[in-house]
């Protein structure tokens, strides 16, 4: 295989690593955004989302069907998650919020092998989802799921830059990531922009959880906090609390992983998570505000 | 005359005693990670050891006494399974302990165990290492990983080719090991490794790795992949997707449902060497097993290590009952004394003063998504723990 | 009357390690890694708590310090079984667990200053994501230095060294050291640099070396517990040594006091007792006529609501920033920093 075609499928696997990637990431930025809060629980949102699937899956449930549970349900575990968890510590120190999401990620995971065991569990999939589709002669390949990943992810994107551009809750959003007490102040009603916020991201981790499930195969309930701190990274990468910062960073993050296996010797690949990190802490060092540079207060 | 009734008394009392000391059960410790990362592979193990004790006892017990298994969540966290093990040993007063499907956890409790000189029954840990390292009490249920990669080798030099491609997970113990001991005996057969790459458990594409290895000048006959149950039926699907439709052969990994679920039809061509074939046209005992299983927990096993959790117990009994004593240390020569003892997941010798056993590895196929027996056999080379 | 204080303190130490092989080898277990925590999570409070530098990197110096000290005390028979590779003189050489531990302390020491250079600089969530990076990057290294660390493979075969009297030995020594300096003027400034940067910065505290030695001198103690850690264990891999501990200690010290020494000592027993307790529970049992089934994994559960309560209803954990007995009122107040609270109660 020549050197073009081995770039370009490198090019199709990043683009689908890497839409999962921005997907989370999103979530993660809008929360912090708003609140200040680094949520290590949005990765078990993506549980939430997959195993909802499955599991109306194996009720019976259609496979259309059965995706727009999980995103539900992922939502509706964010809006639960926000009144129970991070309701009571708002305007808490910052540490505090983000040792009460460890607290969360801590119950979830748990409550999740109680309830599902540790054991992955397959994640059936339509049979035309595993469609191969073979270009170059069978030297560059990729499946619907792919695909799949690459549109729903498009599409989410651009319902939320509809959402936080056209709609009155979306604008309250920015406004109360800009400032939350001014936006208090002119009127915004702020209870309900966090909560839509945390609606929003554990929908869209949700998503992820069940397209990363459907390509890998499997779900099990520690399934979601690697991806999180991968996503985390990226949003940091892309600029930290701004979508387009997440999505940004999820697509650069997703390339940058792949080309690390992809084009470095074989000893080397297996530090690809170190030199990401590597990469993290250079970025904070040098340029905090990551690709897009966002200015931010630093707060203690 | 006088001293007959409190004769009596003292005969009837003794009598009654020893009775009610026939009674008392007798303690073995089950030592699982019901929780945890690790629980999906202990949780099968610990209902097989279950039933076993469950069907020993409704058989009338070990020398006329009822088995009990005292059973402990280690948690997969070490300083837990240390706590345990004083537990079982020291407040049970354990005879003899069985447990663990994984290296880390045997090798937190078997140095506690081997101090406090009570046998140490690994249900599901292959890693021939661990009774050089922890001692004589120590014994392995299945057996090395080093026999079965020899296997492995042997069985794909006949059949598939002299080159192979390797595929491992760098963090994790087992798949190292295997990897290592296939690559030992490969070569030693005079196979060569064409390529070997690594790769990292939870990743959602291997296409990285899979690309690379489309780009090799020459195509090998065979690829040698070391992974846990929770890879292996991404990895393959994965492989087959990108074309790939090279024989796929690798370890007791890949025994899981997990396997023909998530690979679908992409799991023809794999074979893998495990210590059973868990279906309904394989052996007569493990059909027997997969009947009682059923009946007991109301599904299938879930893969080879439910039987070997259970046959690790009946081992356990079988040596109490030869060493007619709940003496550890006896109990212990008994186990190192064991000779073709039938079991589920094959017949179990310790020869030599060895404690891992000599048992026969079964190698499994997949076709048209149905597993079937490929083979069956010992290998003529092991590569040295 | 502060050296009556030490005398009595020293002389409970002592009746602690005189007692402890009597009461039975689980609780004796039990006693140990409590005590061996306490050394972490102390020094996770000296650096988290009072800099309000909040890092996540503890663990990953426990990991070091773990591995430094197990491969230096490894008997050289044992070396030449299975760490065939090890470069140079380690290879041949084997020390005595005193010795190993300092180096492996010192190791620590060294690692820490020079991640610490340029990540102390940070604030507020940059350093505690950085500090996270930082013990991924330690864990994949640990699991790739093959030649060192056999990598994934267990590493066995450790001499059991860790006793009472060691754990009760370096527990002293860490509080007196973590004490002085927690309550000196240095101390002082660490604490006015966490209630306000730019206030301390104004009043001419120098903000990098104060964080410096408190991420330091953390980094030195973790690693001696992580050396004790290791020859308790005897066997590990470097999964014993990342976030299934990193959340088990963060636990500990918040629900005790992340500012306060005492208080990060009082969350590691408070949490050591619940969870063991819960993990009998957990086994099922019999109350009265009621047979409780077994239900593994409930105690995890439990545990992680009772710490999202301490979030909610008490942040500030269960001593605050106050300390108990230990440190004297008067030198206390002294140098009372500016509470955490509106209201501080007296001890």
């Amino acid at each position: 295989m020549n050197v073009i075609d081995y770039v370009f499928q490198q090019l199709v696997n990043a683009v689908s690593l890497g839409s999962l990637y921005a997907l989370i990431a999103v979530g993660l930025s809008l929360v912090f955004g708003i609140l200040n809060l680094i949520n290590f629980a949005h990765g078990d949102m993506m549980m939430v989302g997959a195993f909802a699937a499955l599991l109306l899956e194996s009720a019976g449930v259609p496979f259309p069907l059965a995706l727009l549970g999980g995103v539900v349900f992922g939502g509706a575990a964010g809006f639960v998650m926000e009144r129970a968890a991070f309701r009571p510590v708002r305007g808490a120190p910052d540490v505090t919020m983000l040792l009460t999401s460890l607290g969360v990620t801590y119950i979830l995971e748990n409550l999740g092998i109680l309830l599902f065991s540790a054991s992955p569990r397959n994640f059936p999939l339509p049979v035309w989802l595993g469609h191969v589709y073979k270009l170059a002669g069978g030297r560059i390949t990729f499946t619907n799921i792919n695909l799949l990943t690459l549109v729903f992810s498009v599409l989410a994107f651009l319902f939320l830059y509809w959402f936080v551009t056209r709609t009155g809750v979306g604008l309250g959003m920015r406004a109360t990531a800009e400032d939350l007490v001014a936006a208090r102040l002119v009127g915004v009603r702020v209870n309900l922009v966090v909560v839509v916020a945390f609606v929003l991201a554990s929908a869209f981790a949700g998503l992820a959880g069940l397209l990363w499930a459907a390509q890998v195969g499997v779900a099990y309930p520690l399934m979601g906090f690697t991806p999180m701190l991968k996503s985390f990274v990226a949003a940091i990468i892309g600029g930290f609390g701004t979508i387009e910062g997440a999505l940004l960073g999820g697509y650069v993050l997703g390339a940058l992983e792949i080309a690390i296996v992809a084009f470095l010797p074989p000893s080397v690949s297996p530090y690809r998570d170190a030199l990401v990190f590597a990469l993290l802490i250079v970025l904070l060092l040098f340029r905090p505000g990551g690709i897009i540079n966002v200015r931010r207060e630093v707060k203690l | 005359m006088k001293f007959i009734r409190p004769l009596v008394v003292a005969a009837a009392t003794l009598l009654l005693a020893s009775a009610a000391m026939a009674q008392q059960p007798i303690k073995i410790g089950g030592a699982f990670n019901l929780t945890g990362a690790l629980s999906s592979l202990d949780v099968p193990a610990a209902n097989g050891a279950k039933l076993a004790v469950k069907e020993i006892n409704a058989a009338g017990g070990v020398m006329g006494r009822p088995l009990e298994l005292v059973v402990y969540d280690g948690k997969t966290d070490p300083a837990t399974i240390t706590n345990i093990a004083a537990q079982m040993i020291n407040g049970d007063h354990v005879v003899a302990i069985t447990g663990f499907t994984d290296s880390d956890s045997a090798l937190a409790l078997g140095p506690i165990a081997q101090r406090n000189k009570v046998p140490f029954v690994t249900a599901g840990a292959t890693s021939p290492l661990l009774p050089s390292q922890i001692g004589n009490y120590m014994f392995l249920e299945p057996f090395g990983d080093n026999v079965q990669a020899a296997v492995g080798a042997e069985y794909a030099m006949k059949n598939f080719g002299g080159s192979a491609y390797l595929l491992y997970d760098k963090a994790t113990e087992y798949t190292n090991l295997l990897a290592g001991y296939f690559k030992d005996a490969f070569t030693h057969a005079g196979g060569k490794v064409l390529l070997e790459d690594s790769y990292k458990s939870g990743d959602t594409s291997y296409t990285a790795q899979i690309t690379k290895l489309k780009a090799l000048s020459t195509q090998p006959d065979f690829l040698y992949i070391s992974a846990m149950p929770d890879d292996i039926g991404t990895i393959v699907k994965q492989v087959r997707q990108a074309g790939i439709d090279l024989p796929i052969i690798g370890g007791d990994g890949y025994d899981t449902p997990l396997l023909v679920q998530v690979a679908g039809p992409a799991s023809d061509n794999v074979y893998y060497t495990t210590h059973a074939l868990m279906t309904m046209d394989s052996t007569p005992a493990v059909q027997k097993f997969m009947q009682a299983y059923k009946a007991e927990y109301g599904k299938d096993p879930e893969n080879a290590f439910a039987a070997l959790g259970y046959d690790a117990v009946h081992l356990i009994a079988h040596a109490i009952e030869q060493a007619g004593s709940t003496d550890p240390t006896k109990i212990r020569d008994a186990l190192q004394a064991t000779k073709d003892l039938p079991g589920v997941t094959g017949a179990i010798s310790y020869t030599n003063g060895k404690r891992v056993p000599q048992k026969q590895v079964t190698v499994i196929g997949v076709k048209n998504q149905q597993l079937y027996l490929a083979a069956q056999l010992a290998p003529s080379y092991i590569p040295t723990p | 009357m502060r050296a009556a204080r030490l005398v009595l303190f020293a002389a409970a130490m002592v009746a602690v390690g005189l007692a402890a092989p009597h009461i039975g080898e689980y609780p004796q277990r039990v006693l140990l890694v409590m005590g061996i925590e306490i050394i972490m999570v102390v020094s996770m409070a000296l650096s988290n708590g009072f800099t309000g530098v909040f890092s996540l990197s503890h663990v990953g110096f426990i990991g070091l310090g773990a591995y430094a000290s197990a491969i230096l005390t490894l008997p050289v028979t044992a070396k030449h079984a299975y760490l065939r590779d090890l470069p140079g003189f380690l290879g041949h050489v084997s020390l005595g667990f005193l010795p190993a531990t300092l180096i492996a302390g010192a190791l620590c020491v060294v690692v820490a200053f020079l991640v610490g250079l340029p990540l102390m600089r940070l604030s507020g969530h940059y350093v505690t994501v950085a500090t996270l990076g930082l013990l991924v990057i330690v864990n994949v290294v640990l699991v790739n230095a093959d030649a060192f660390t056999r990598g994934s493979r267990t590493f066995t075969g450790v001499l059991p060294y860790t006793d009472i009297w060691w754990v009760l030995g370096w527990l002293a020594v860490t509080w007196l050291v973590c004490s002085r300096v927690a309550y000196s003027p240095f101390g002082r400034a660490m604490r006015v640099s966490r209630e306000d940067l730019v206030t301390a910065e104004a009043v001419g505290i120098d903000v990098l070396p104060t964080r410096m030695t408190a991420f330091v001198i953390s980094a030195f103690f973790c690693g001696v517990a992580g050396a004790l850690y290791a020859h308790y264990l005897t066997s590990f891999s470097p999964h014993a040594f990342y976030f299934p501990l990193m959340i088990q200690l963060l636990v500990m010290l918040v629900i005790g006091g992340m500012a306060s020494l005492t208080g990060a000592s009082v969350g590691v027993v408070v949490v050591t007792i619940l969870s063991e307790v819960l993990r009998n529970l957990e086994r099922g049992f019999q109350l009265g006529a009621l047979h409780v089934p077994p239900l593994y994994g409930a105690s995890q559960v439990t545990l992680g609501v009772i710490f999202i309560l301490i979030m909610v209803f008490r942040p500030q954990g269960l001593l605050g920033d106050r300390e108990l007995v230990l440190v004297p009122r008067s030198r206390r107040s002294r140098a009372a920093g500016m509470p955490r609270e509106e209201t501080e109660v007296q001890a």
